[in-house]
């Protein structure tokens, strides 16, 4: 489904902010899967997603989605394929436009856009149905500007959107962190129950240890632009969140090391 | 009475050019300033055109296309070649003042013998109220005058119309998407940088559209015509979101046609009062600066008066 070979990344290169962003990572995931991206600040967790959704060209390697090459496809080409949330609310909805012209645009994502009005009536009644579902009572509140919506039922909204037409592959990057404990729950829950029912490939960044192991079935934890640790099936079951933190305080002790003084002792001892 | 008409027909021909601004302004944030220079293209292009004896509208249309076609140049300077937005439409108005003299050819083209929408419009009126003039509540009104400001109602209506439902399509809601939350449109597959490409056409389109039916109804282009006319379409815009706020885009749109006919309509008055008319773009001006300031500083000042809890 998902195949990323030799992804390399530097931002700013040959100057003092070089960051040396992700370093050869090749990763494959079949069709139907759900991984979860665990990684401490800077691992490159976010530029992996971002690596596969297109904000930026990788500099090595090659990407491959649902068939395509899509490494050189952008941002916008690449949306045909993916749906995305991202971590801020305010990212994935357009604040002054109505909730229903927001589904209005994503229902036609990555389909060319026409003269045809954008709110049509076989749109209304499957988001009035769908909203409702939400039971956070939206659905009679249809014409209110989504900015003025709570980050939880935005992001909620937002997760909807992504999934209207089923994407070859779900994005979502950190999209609970920046909400209240409650709120966040909830689009957990939501997650779930949508890439469970539309058997959606998902990738998904978090900070937490309980996401990881309650959800998903596979933990690709990255380091310093590599993935470090691809923990699944069986193990990934009998996974608590305490072996997590073990290999979290793992890498910790070996960032101690750092890369000159690893170097130096390749270099007397190997 | 006269000058009541000429005021209201100016106001209604300007509303075109808020709408425009309105499209850069609003929609896509970006004080677009190609505005004075696709104004007196429109201009220019119909002018040259009418003299030539071209079927007005036609011309009138021409006018439109090459504002389109001015501000598609500053959107691909901007999204293409990275040039900040007010840099490049400063550089698309400065390039468009040569190209708008080689267009007429000289500085200033009269239009006096040509067949022009206006002059259709006097003897339209002329031809129907059977004689030069006609009464509307008790006033005798010229009805050359009274068909022309009746053709501007339609045509700026139409035009505001026509915007408003192009904004409701579904490549008009992703131009507004774009303007709202670019990051969310791009994830949703749309061109980012091709839809404000289209929404600068589609502005200096409007703008060129008011530049066309000035001159005509004038009678003549003008190489300097568009100096300045980007705030003047910004001060209409202003007083369209006092009178009518910015709940939705209808309002906005009846909002900046009203404000233009009210703004031209204060400037007359004050022209007729005394107001020595070199003094209008400095006024304008003025205007712009203190409506773009006031509510923040007003907030502020009530802030500071509402006691500490």
């Amino acid at each position: 489904m998902l195949a990323l070979s030799g992804i390399r990344k530097t931002f700013h290169p040959g100057t003092v902010n070089e960051v040396r962003a992700l370093r050869g990572v090749d990763l494959s995931i079949e069709p139907g899967s759900f991984v979860i991206v665990l990684g401490m600040n800077g691992s490159g967790k976010s530029t992996l997603l971002n690596a596969v959704a297109g904000s930026f060209f990788v500099d090595e390697g090659r990407i491959e989605l649902a068939g395509h090459d899509v490494t050189k496809w952008p941002e916008h080409k690449r949306a045909r394929l993916i749906g995305r949330v991202f971590q801020n609310p305010f990212s994935g909805t357009a604040p002054t436009m109505s909730i229903a012209e927001n589904f209005a645009l994503a229902s036609r994502r990555g389909q060319s856009r026409g003269l045809g009005w954008a709110l049509s009536p076989n749109l209304m009644q499957p988001l009035r149905e769908r909203i409702a579902a939400l039971k956070m009572g939206l659905e009679d509140r249809l014409d209110n500007a989504i900015g003025s919506l709570s980050g939880g039922q935005r992001q909620a909204l937002t997760l909807l959107m992504a999934t209207w037409l089923k994407p070859e592959l779900l994005l979502l990057d950190e999209h609970t962190a920046a909400l209240d404990p409650k709120s966040a729950d909830q689009v957990i829950q939501l997650s779930d129950e949508v890439i469970q029912r539309d058997m959606l490939t998902t990738l998904m960044v978090t900070h937490s240890m309980q996401q990881a192991v309650s959800l998903g079935d596979r933990i690709i934890m990255m380091h310093r632009g590599q993935v470090l640790h691809d923990i699944r099936g069986a193990e990934k079951k009998r996974l608590r969140p305490e072996d997590l933190l073990d290999r979290f305080d793992e890498v910790r002790r070996r960032e101690l090391l750092d890369e000159s003084a690893a170097a130096m002792l390749n270099e007397l001892y190997i | 009475m006269t000058l009541l008409i000429g005021a209201l027909i100016i106001g209604l021909i300007l509303a075109l050019l808020a709408l425009g601004v309105l499209v850069s302004f609003r929609i896509f944030s970006m004080p677009d300033i190609t505005t004075d220079g696709s104004i007196t293209l429109g201009a220019a292009i119909a002018a040259v055109l009418l003299v030539k004896g071209v079927n007005p509208l036609l011309a009138t249309m021409a006018g439109a296309l090459g504002g389109a076609m001015a501000g598609a140049v500053t959107g691909v300077l901007h999204t293409k070649f990275k040039i900040n937005s007010l840099l490049s439409g400063i550089l698309v108005m400065t390039a468009l003042y040569s190209v708008n003299l080689h267009i007429m050819g000289r500085s200033n083209v009269p239009l006096m013998q040509a067949t022009t929408l206006a002059s259709f419009g006097e003897s339209l009126g002329e031809w129907l109220a059977g004689g030069k003039t006609i009464h509307i509540l008790g006033w005798p009104v010229a009805a050359a005058d009274a068909a022309v400001l009746f053709l501007a109602l339609i045509f700026t209506a139409t035009a505001g119309a026509a915007m408003f439902a192009f904004f409701r399509t579904q490549i008009g809601t992703a131009m507004r998407a774009t303007g709202d939350n670019a990051q969310m449109i791009r994830a949703l597959g749309a061109n980012v940088e091709g839809n404000i490409i289209l929404g600068l056409a589609l502005s200096n389109g409007f703008v060129a559209l008011a530049g066309a039916l000035l001159a005509q109804y004038q009678g003549f282009a003008d190489a300097q015509m568009g100096i300045g006319m980007v705030v003047w379409g910004l001060a209409s815009v202003i007083i369209g979101e006092a009178l009518t706020g910015t709940r939705s885009l209808g309002m906005n749109i009846v909002g900046a046609i009203m404000g233009s006919v009210l703004f031209r309509l204060l400037v007359a008055i004050a022209l007729r009062w005394g107001l020595n008319p070199n003094d209008l773009k400095l006024i304008t001006a003025l205007f712009v600066f203190a409506a773009l300031v006031l509510p923040g500083f007003i907030e502020r000042c009530k802030r500071r008066t509402t006691p500490a809890t």
